[in-house]
């Protein structure tokens, strides 16, 4: 009941293996590993899951799913920067471990650029501000306005420290000058928690952990960071509609190490997109609340590069630090 | 005046890992009540933990007596001999080749000779055998597969027992079986990730 | 609401074959992988998630319940047999279980478990299916300063888990709790303690700590006594309960059951207090209380009962708010969601079908736990007669399986070997190490909801005393900390004056 590898291969690959795929050169012989660098049961374990689901199918080799979890996400990635760059070993690259911890810790033991050959971008999910029902600010300017009114500043939860959603945060104080207090959890389901229980009137989360709490009226929106209104949310204003020029999205896609050969890479590309393109993709990835956004690997390289330029100064402005 | 000599030890135990504690806590902002830094809690908690260790070693000298298992010379001996010898193989065995650089394998290997060379005395030969016996595996284990590593690790870990030492065949065949039923359990029904036979990855 | 009319449709729900069928296989699979050490329904869970897409959303969550329960079972088993513990609240059983064990009553011991789970288990389910979304209340009714109190009183009451000076184990405790604190700072995401070595950044691993502590420690123990292993072989007496145990036990269910539906409902460990709350009130209260330490029943039934019930009312906040207590309910929340399904206060009207068969496949899958758990009594007993020189190897490989596949690291395999060597060491000192685990676990989250606390009241003390909440629970704290010290110190003073 638990042969994962043989239903892998039986069921699912070898039923819907295209027949190009095999005239193809030799890559892939063997299964393929892709290392989650997150403990299992997060959105980014589950969309490794769907997406390598798929894959595998259309590459005619079992992909396996392997979690490394540890140290933000970095461990997972130092282990595959470190591997043989022959295709077999790829790491979902994220924006904690190739887009913030280049400049949180100091003594990083990759580097998120020149270590890694950059292969697709699968999904990006906007940060959004929750509030509890009762907390008397309409919008952001209501936010601002109290903010400076209260002795102490307000307090706004985050999912934990040096997270993309803190950062939000951060730069939230910056752009518009509030006083915020910054209360971080350990993940967000406890943040959650405490929102609802008005022992934090506000939250920074991301739309797929808050949506289910959004649509059922536990909590209320206040603003989602993208650049226009979400489709699954079009009566939530962006934080731009309210004139806070901000848009924070957390987003995570597949890398190899350095140095995978253009055809491998170029390959795997295709293959994800393609995989990105089917409808039940597509469902699944609404569902949890993400926007897909196909990118050539050109393109996710250089995407990752304006992600660590752009992440520098906030997380400088934070004061977080991992030394 | 009754010593309790296991009380003692336990004071003086919890007394030197506080100061440790403190010790290394000095790298870290205290921060005011209010908006505590990562300082706060562990300077908290060493203080107390200092505070109790003190207690536990005061009340152990009037408690006893329960006297501590007696050392041998020997003990003595083997238990400096293995920390020198492991921390050494540690130092240098980079130089065994690139394996041994990457990662906890080297600081592994290290552990391993310093069990091993502390099971010459009797009184730590069971420990030091369980111990080494684990070591084994996590060395064996990334690069020669989990057949191997099992392999070994059973077979050091059954020389804590005299009565294997005396009959090897007992062990050869409980080997051929727990291979066999770790296999069956992790990799066919479980499927952990894991190389089973050597240079597998 | 009506109950009766839900549930009936609930149990014609999760009486289709196909989901008694997955019902069945989580169980099973539950068991099997709560017995084997460090392998925990959190990675098997995720294994399976794939397999889940195909599924129906209730058979899906039915089978991973399943597990979930399945698990707790199992690692109740190698606690009592091998003195392994897998999780926190398994800790609690091998203090009795381990010692009932060792006087040649393990069948009674796995099958008090095995029965006060499922007592415990259907009680809290109506418990759940009754009044889970009035319950939610409570939950929600804790804030920061509660949780620092409570888990300050479960840090205090954790020391009558040990044998010896109340002194000492509340050393213990707190040495834990220093050990907890390895790690990243959850306010800052500053790195303590941890060398630079980015393994320790997400702490020290509990089945590490545990498995080196009690599983290896004990091994070598074992192996230095040799007297101790033929007594393990000889003396296995009847494997069912005497008329005396069942009525030493019975009323440890009650309590245990009260203890653990209640615990069970506070997200962020509660849970994990629930069972040695339950063996602390048992210690104190029960008629066999002068027998702890040696092998009580109470100590099995009690702890075990509320293990079960918690983890039944543990669901709560995940059906009514949608917010998962533990990492288990986090991968049953991306089920859901991947199903489509957002757990949360809608979910009982929006999913009917889905929120009432689950309560009535929990009733369902405790009952399929004890019929396969029963007849399995007999069997985890022969295991016990297998020579312990072939024993003590299979363990070991176990254990080093085990602590490989938490992480896929092999430097939790070498910290399991720091840990036990450390464990050998206290066991030759007297030194407790269940106390130990129990600050281990709960320290770190006294210290997140002690700042938490100074800072949303703006570094005012005052909050702990004006909640009543916090209140109550410091005053038991109090309490219980001068009742325990007092006759120590008599005590004390009593063999100082003497010597």
């Amino acid at each position: 009941m638990l042969r994962r590898r043989a239903w892998l291969a039986g069921g699912a690959a070898f039923a819907a293996l295209p027949a190009i795929a095999r005239a193809d050169s030799g890559w892939p012989a063997q299964p393929i590993r892709l290392i989650v660098p997150f403990a299992p049961g997060g959105t980014t374990d589950l969309a490794a899951r769907l997406v390598g689901q798929g894959l595998s199918a259309r590459l005619g080799q079992p992909l396996i799913v392997e979690n490394k979890p540890g140290a933000g996400a970095t461990l997972g990635s130092a282990q595959v920067a470190q591997a043989v760059p022959d295709g077999l070993t790829l790491v979902v690259s994220n924006i904690a471990s190739h887009g913030i911890a280049p400049s949180l810790y100091r003594e990083l033991r990759y580097d998120a650029l020149r270590d890694f050959t950059h292969v697709a971008l699968l999904i990006e999910t906007p940060s959004v501000f929750v509030a509890h029902p009762r907390f008397p600010p309409e919008d952001l300017g209501g936010v601002v306005r109290r903010s400076r009114e209260q002795p102490q500043g307000i307090d706004i939860a985050s999912s934990g420290a040096g997270s993309s959603n803190h950062l939000l945060i951060v730069q939230f104080g910056q752009v518009t000058g509030a006083r915020v207090n910054h209360v971080p959890y350990r993940g967000a389901g406890p943040a959650m928690t405490d929102v609802i229980a008005d022992v934090v009137p506000m939250m920074s989360d991301s739309l797929p952990s808050a949506s289910g709490h959004l649509r059922g009226g536990a909590v209320r929106g206040l603003a989602v960071a993208t650049a226009a209104r979400h489709p699954a949310f079009p009566a939530l204003p962006t934080f731009r509609e309210q004139g806070v020029d901000l848009v924070s999205n957390s987003w995570f896609g597949i890398s190899g190490p350095a140095g995978l050969p253009q055809a491998v890479t170029e390959r795997l590309n295709r293959e994800i997109n393609a995989v990105l393109a089917e409808p039940a993709t597509q469902r699944r990835f609404a569902e949890l609340g993400g926007l897909i956004s196909p990118l050539s690997p050109a393109a996710y390289a250089e995407f990752i590069a304006r992600e660590v330029a752009r992440w520098a100064p906030v997380v400088q402005a934070s004061g977080a630090r991992v030394e | 005046m009754k010593i309790n000599a296991k009380d003692v030890a336990s004071g003086v135990l919890l007394i030197l890992l506080a100061a440790v504690g403190l010790w290394l806590n000095m790298d870290h902002t205290l921060g005011s009540a209010r908006r505590m830094g990562p300082g706060y809690m562990p300077m908290l908690v060493f203080w107390v933990q200092l505070g109790l260790g003190t207690l536990v070693l005061v009340l152990g000298l009037f408690s006893g007596p329960d006297p501590l298992e007696r050392w041998k010379g020997i003990d003595w001996t083997m238990l400096i001999l293995a920390v020198v010898a492991g921390t050494l193989v540690w130092q240098v065995s980079p130089m065994f080749g690139e394996f041994f650089s990457s990662t906890y394998n080297g600081v592994g290997l290290g552990m391993l000779v310093g069990f091993l060379v502390i099971c010459y005395a009797l009184g730590w030969r069971l420990l030091g055998f369980i111990c080494a016996a684990m070591c084994i595996f996590a060395l064996l284990l990334e690069k020669g597969g989990l057949m191997l590593a099992l392999a070994a690790t059973i077979l050091i870990s059954a020389m804590a027992e005299p009565e294997h030492r005396a009959r090897p065949i007992g062990v050869l065949g409980l080997m051929i079986f727990l291979l066999a039923m770790c296999w069956w359990i992790f990799i066919k029904q479980l499927d952990i990730r894991v190389a089973v036979w050597p240079m597998q990855y | 609401m009506d109950i009766i009319g839900n549930l009936a449709h609930g149990f014609a729900v999760a009486f289709s074959f196909q989901n008694l069928l997955f019902a069945l296989i989580g169980a099973l699979i539950g068991t099997a992988i709560g017995v084997l050490p460090g392998i925990g329904p959190v990675a098997t869970i995720s294994l399976l998630l794939p397999i889940t897409f195909g599924q129906p959303a209730t058979t899906a969550i039915i089978m991973l319940a399943g597990i979930y329960y399945g698990a707790q079972y199992g690692g109740s088993t190698t606690a009592i047999l091998l003195n392994l513990p897998g999780e926190i609240s398994s800790v609690v059983t091998t203090l009795e279980g381990y010692k009932m064990a060792r006087n040649g009553r393990a069948g009674a011991a796995l099958a008090t478990s095995a029965l006060g789970s499922f007592f415990a288990g259907s009680v809290a389910t109506v418990v759940v299916a009754a009044s889970g979304p009035l319950l939610t209340s409570i939950a929600l009714s804790f804030g920061p300063a509660d949780y620092f109190s409570l888990m300050l009183l479960g840090l205090i009451i954790s020391a009558v888990l040990a044998q010896g000076s109340i002194i000492k184990s509340i050393g213990m405790v707190v040495l834990g709790v220093g050990l907890g604190l390895v790690g990243t700072d959850v306010q800052t995401g500053q790195q303590r303690f941890t060398f630079g070595i980015p393994e320790l950044s997400d702490g020290i691993s509990f089945v590490a700590l545990a498995m080196g502590m009690f599983g290896i420690a004990e091994i070598i123990l074992n192996l230095e006594r040799p007297e101790a292993r033929s007594v393990l072989k000889t003396k296995v007496d009847s494997l069912w309960l005497t008329k005396e145990e069942w009525k030493r036990a019975t009323p440890s269910v009650l309590r245990g059951t009260v203890v653990g539906s209640i615990l069970g409902i506070l997200p962020g460990g509660g849970a994990s207090l629930a069972s040695f709350g339950s063996y602390m009130m048992e210690r104190k209260m029960s008629k066999g209380r002068h027998m702890f330490g040696q092998g009580a029943i109470e100590g099995v039934a009690g702890p075990e009962a509320a293990n079960n019930a918690a983890a039944q009312t543990s669901f709560i906040p995940l059906l009514t708010l949608g917010i998962p207590a533990n990492a288990v309910m986090a991968l049953m929340v991306g089920a859901l969601i991947i199903q489509g399904i957002q757990p949360g206060p809608r979910m009982v009207e929006a999913q009917p079908d889905l929120f009432w068969g689950l309560i009535a496949s929990m009733w369902i899958g405790n009952v399929m736990l004890l019929v396969i758990n029963l007849p399995m009594i007999g069997m985890w007993v022969k295991l016990l007669q297998v020579p312990y020189k072939f024993l003590y190897p299979a363990i070991l490989v176990f254990c080093c399986i085990g602590s490989y596949s938490v992480n896929n690291n092999v430097f939790d395999v070498y910290s399991t070997v720091v840990f036990a060597v450390l464990g050998y060491m206290f066991n030759k000192m007297k030194m407790e190490p269940a106390p130990l685990l129990i600050g281990f676990v709960l320290g770190p989250m006294m210290e997140e909801h002690l700042r938490r606390a100074m800072l949303l009241s703006r570094g005012d003390v005052m909050v702990f005393v004006e909640r009543p909440i916090s209140a109550s629970m410091l005053a038991i704290a109090a309490v219980a900390l001068l009742a325990m010290m007092l006759p120590n110190l008599r005590k004390g003073k009593e063999a100082a004056l003497s010597g």
